[in-house]
């Protein structure tokens, strides 16, 4: 039989597939892989559907999916090269102005923007001051849209005319919320919305005049990283590509969090899948060492044995992987038409990524573990149909297991292309496994020397265990690992849900107050206390512009698109303060309580601003502040947490250093939603204040966390049902050993509920260790992964140590639930056997 | 008068496959009484195994009816007729059926224990004795040779001291000279302990130890010597 054609050789395969299938031999394989690939499938879909749906809300703050800005025009290819691509474009221009009227004049936050803007998320206007706001397309030209508090200032009333430079515009409506300034607490002057058309008219900007251009993009995900691709090598030193994740950091921390969680889970996922591959594999080349030994003793070359038994996987890796696919795009199908309410409206299908990504997971994993049992099946010698004990030859399984963790951890780097956790995992898990492993080894073999005096059934259950120490000790990694990665994800799921759940407590500032003049400070904070429980603290703020360090000018220090730039480009909000506001942690220097002994008075950086900036301990600052220059030295850097809602700064100074400058004073606060009232009274009474509602990016933030949360419970069941799939997969590969040990003691007169004992106490106590190891590595990866890729505290969790018995439960109610065939087999069974 | 140890009356069993009913055995009857030894034999397929399981009360017959000291097994579920194994019944198999997770003298006090025996290693290891294996009380299964492996089964098959002895094939494994040992220490032990011996073969000499023999062809009795 020298010469077997391929061709043959495939249908062959395909027939005693087919075979195999028909008499049940192939059904916990194929169920392995298939569960396998529809889980990573789903999860696949499902975390990079809701990501994109979460970036798309995320979008809104850039009014844009991607945003080109330069403080000069932009080149009329880098616009036309978004346009052959089939972006849609819209045009800002954005710059600050005097906004005059027959009541006086004021500075104002201009937007000229063509009738495009906005491109993602809406503009809200209402017809009146403190009327109800609407939802509708901006200004005309000849209109403008301004914000309450400019009508307030200005005594304006809609449709009233402003004049801004050269040109006069009605305003038509009151500006309620912007997209993309919902995030922006800290813009000192009031808005301004007017048609790019009028701007010219104008006749504000001027060469060298301080002006943003930007260009808002949208499309579909592939144009736009084609654009981005294209565009990043014409960009002037001036001009800066952004997206949602660069455009608001709260909702920046959020999707990163989830992102790396869901992550997280379907590496959990795939990793659970490997093992039930395994698992059942290696039961799947045990079977066949009969046929591969006849079919030697037929003929076949050790390598058309090796290339039948291959085809024959590779054909049940192609048919499950395809329905375990088509399963898990049906099921995130189903999740997302059930969750239809909570979700946002538009969610991008997808594509074809996922599928293809769990499909390679399954083949992969089945090639990593499948493989090696496969390569003995050619090395079963043909004496084996006249002598069964003759077992193949064993590779080595330092290189077989080496192999089948390379494709694993490669699988897992592609899937979550986060190096990093993949490391963490895999490198956790591996060392966890080979700790305990040899740990669990020692301790089974002194297991034996207790065992001499058990009674029958547990020195049957645990004889089972003991004879082949090693094997059981790998089942006990397996159930281990199953437990651990079970645990591993809920154990996050809790953490992370509570850590977002403290950055937005219930009561969260929904509002700021600034520019509080001195004279009026007491008589706002008496106001406000009686409306909100607890206000923050009243910030002094004076408006300055760092301008020098160390005598050098700023600008030709700091690098472009860097945090850095964006600080200095506009006026800080500098302030004083005796103690260290809460949420900030000291990094370096010394507050002031202790002695300054430079002759300038200190100030404190916040700590990126200052990598940003390269500012060291000692560094003088000089500002600009209200055209008098200021120096300082820097004193200490802090952290601070952006997240809580607060009145934060990026420079705090010593106290005594600037009260002698014109100073307003900030603060935010909580008021309940239906307050709307009392808020716009709180407005009238203090003319000059501006309130700055951020309840839509509360709510955008707690829509997404809903969302996340929702995620995370999906990929948890999805985690749950591998896990158990992994669990009977491992019981089926000792089953026929089992079946033909149940039907021999049946046969000596023992019952069954001897039978059941034994089982009882062999998967118990596999379970318990398995629990065991589960704990143990359990926080142990959890440490690393909280150190190094949540960015969260660790501290131990004491209810780990309920895994044991968890797993005992678990793994022994498992156990003699997929043993019970060989609970209930017929005695007769071991006259067929003979 | 000796009782009769196992009685077996109009014994059919018929088996339903995908090309209609199939009757593998055809109304027969048999009587041991203590001490009796029996070799049934018969080609592959005539029935001899099929007998065997109903005899040990492995498998219930389409018909008939099989008293194993003094218990009609059809009226019994299959806990009740394990327990009567256990407590009357030793096998001897043709592929020796140890547990491999059990060491030699573990294997051998597995139906002592399920009997509930104090002195289970005790007797044990004096039946291991006896066959010739003191020294390798401890072994496994894997580490014996097939001879050995069978002489570990037999002294399981006499450790409860069965009223009935079932052997299937007992030296259909072995090449011939180990099977003259086996045969020899089977009869000889079953000698000392006075069991009835039921005896499933192919090998003639064999067969002929046997006070009885009856032969089987498509599951009809078709001889029945009685030397």
């Amino acid at each position: 039989m020298n010469h077997l054609p391929f061709t043959r050789l495939l249908s062959l395969a395909s027939r005693q597939l087919l075979r195999d299938a028909r008499a049940g031999e192939l059904r916990v394989l194929f169920f392995a892989l298939l569960i396998a690939v529809a889980a990573s499938t789903a999860i696949g879909y499902f975390s990079t559907r809701l990501n994109d749906g979460m970036l798309l809300r995320a979008t809104e703050f850039l009014a844009a999916d991607l945003r080109l800005t330069g403080s000069s025009p932009s080149a009329p290819e880098q616009i036309s090269n978004g346009k052959q691509l089939g972006l849609e474009h819209a045009q800002l221009v954005e710059f600050s102005s005097v906004v005059a009227s027959d009541a006086g004049i004021q500075l104002a936050s201009v937007k000229a923007a063509d009738s495009a803007y906005p491109l993602r998320g809406q503009l809200k206007s209402a017809a009146a001051l403190y009327d109800t706001e609407q939802v509708g397309p901006g200004p005309q030209p000849g209109e403008a849209w301004a914000e309450a508090r400019l009508f307030v200032a200005l005594n304006l009333k809609p449709g009233d005319s402003i004049e801004v430079g050269a040109k006069t515009l009605r305003l038509s409506r009151v500006l309620t919320f912007l997209p993309d300034e919902a995030g922006d607490f800290y813009s000192l002057t009031p808005h301004l919305l007017m048609h790019l058309d009028d701007l010219d008219a104008t006749g504000v900007v001027q060469p060298g005049s301080r002006v943003r251009y930007q260009e808002l993009w949208r499309g579909d995900s592939e144009a736009l990283t084609q654009y981005r691709q294209s565009i990043t090598p014409t960009l002037a030193p001036n001009q800066r590509l952004e997206d949602a994740k660069d455009g608001n950091r709260q909702v920046g921390n959020a999707l990163g969090r989830a992102e790396r969680y869901l992550n997280l889970a379907s590496l959990a996922a795939v990793l659970l899948a490997g093992v039930a591959v395994a698992l059942s594999a290696a039961r799947f080349a045990a079977k066949r060492f009969d046929a591969s030994a006849l079919l030697r003793c037929l003929g076949l070359s050790r390598k058309q044995a090796l290339g039948l038994f291959s085809l024959q996987l590779a054909l049940l890796g192609i048919t499950a992987s395809l329905a375990g696919a088509l399963l898990g795009w049906l099921a995130q199908l189903t999740l997302f038409s059930l969750l239809q309410d909570l979700l946002p409206a538009q969610i991008p299908p997808g594509g074809l990524w996922p599928a293809l990504a769990g499909m390679a997971t399954g083949l992969v994993a089945l090639a990593g573990f499948a493989l090696p049992p496969l390569a003995a099946l050619g090395r079963v010698p043909p004496l084996r149909v006249l002598r069964r004990d003759l077992l193949p030859v064993p590779v080595s399984s330092w290189l077989v297991y080496g192999a089948a963790l390379l494709a694993l951890g490669l699988i897992m780097w592609r899937l979550s292309l986060d190096l990093q956790l993949t490391l963490a995992l895999l490198g956790g898990g591996l060392v966890t496994a080979l700790l305990l492993g040899g740990l669990l080894l020692l301790g089974l073999q002194s297991l034996r020397r207790l065992l001499a005096g058990a009674s029958l059934p547990w020195r049957l259950g645990l004889g089972q265990l003991l004879r082949h120490p090693l094997a059981a000790a790998g089942q006990s990694l397996a159930f281990g690992l199953i437990i651990l990665a079970m645990a591993l994800i809920a154990l996050l799921r809790g953490e992370l849900l509570d850590t977002w759940q403290d950055q937005l407590p219930e009561q969260a500032p929904n509002h700021f107050a600034l520019n509080i003049l001195p004279a009026e400070k007491e008589a706002f904070s008496t106001r406000l206390s009686q409306l909100s429980p607890h206000p923050a603290p009243l910030f002094p703020v004076v408006p300055g512009r760092l301008v020098m360090i160390n005598g050098e000018p700023v600008r030709q220090i700091v690098s472009k698109e860097s945090q850095g730039e964006r600080a200095i480009r506009r006026d800080l909000s500098l302030t004083w303060a005796a103690d260290l506001p809460a949420d900030n942690t000291l990094i370096a220097g010394s507050w002031w309580d202790e002695v300054n002994t430079s002759e300038l008075p200190g100030v404190s950086v916040e700590s990126e601003l200052a990598q940003s900036l390269q500012l060291k301990l000692g560094d003088r600052l000089s500002f600009s502040v209200g055209g008098l220059n200021r120096d300082a030295v820097v004193n200490s850097l802090r952290e601070v947490d952006w997240n809580n809602f607060q009145p934060n700064f990026y420079m705090i100074f010593q106290p005594g250093t600037l009260q002698d400058l014109p100073v307003t004073y900030l603060t935010s606060f909580y008021l309940p939603p239906q307050y709307e009232k009392q808020l716009v009274e709180l407005s009238r009474a203090f003319p000059a204040v501006t309130l700055l509602q951020v309840e839509a990016l509360l709510a955008q933030l707690r829509s997404i966390l809903a969302q996340v949360t929702l995620a995370i419970e999906f990929v948890l069941l999805f985690v749950l049902a591998a896990g158990l799939a992994v669990l009977f997969a491992g019981l089926q590969s000792t089953l026929d050993e089992r079946i033909r040990q149940g039907a021999l003691l049946r046969a000596l007169g023992a019952e069954r509920k001897l039978l059941i004992t034994a089982r009882r106490a062999e998967f118990g106590l596999l379970g318990a260790s398995s629990g065991l190891l589960a704990a143990v590595g359990c926080e142990l990866i959890s440490f690393l992964l909280y150190r190094f890729a949540f960015d969260l505290n660790w501290q131990p969790h004491p209810w780990l140590l309920l895994l044991p018995l968890i797993g005992a439960l678990l793994v022994g109610g498992a156990g003699v639930l997929g043993t019970r065939r060989a609970l209930n087999v017929s005695p007769l069974t071991v006259l067929r056997e003979g | 008068m000796s009782s009769s140890i196992l009685t077996a009356r109009n014994l059919s069993k018929v088996v339903t496959s995908t090309e209609g009913e199939l009757t593998i055995l055809h109304d027969l009857s048999l009587e041991l009484i203590s001490g009796d030894s029996l070799a049934i034999v018969g080609r592959s397929g005539s029935g001899k195994s099929t007998l065997l399981g109903l005899l040990a009360g492995l498998d219930l017959p389409s018909s008939g009816s099989v008293v194993l000291a003094g218990n009609d097994l059809a009226r019994l579920d299959e806990d009740q007729r394990a327990r009567v194994r256990a407590e009357h019944v030793g096998f001897v198999f043709q592929s020796f059926q140890l547990l491999d997770s059990l060491n030699a003298l573990e294997n051998v006090m597995l139906p002592l224990e399920l009997e509930g025996h104090a002195d289970a290693r005790q007797r044990a290891r004096t039946l291991l004795e006896r066959v010739g294996l003191g020294q390798r009380l401890t072994h496994y299964p894997r580490q014996l040779s097939g001879g050995e492996q069978q002489r570990v089964a037999i002294a399981r098959a006499f450790a409860a001291e069965p009223a009935v002895l079932f052997a299937d094939e007992p030296t259909g494994n072995l090449d011939n000279h180990t099977g003259e040992r086996i045969s020899d220490l089977l009869f000889g032990l079953n000698k000392e302990q006075g069991a009835t011996l039921v005896l499933v073969t192919h090998d003639e000499r064999l067969a002929h130890r046997c006070q009885r023999l009856i032969r089987l062809e498509g599951g009809h009795l078709v001889d029945h010597v009685e030397p």
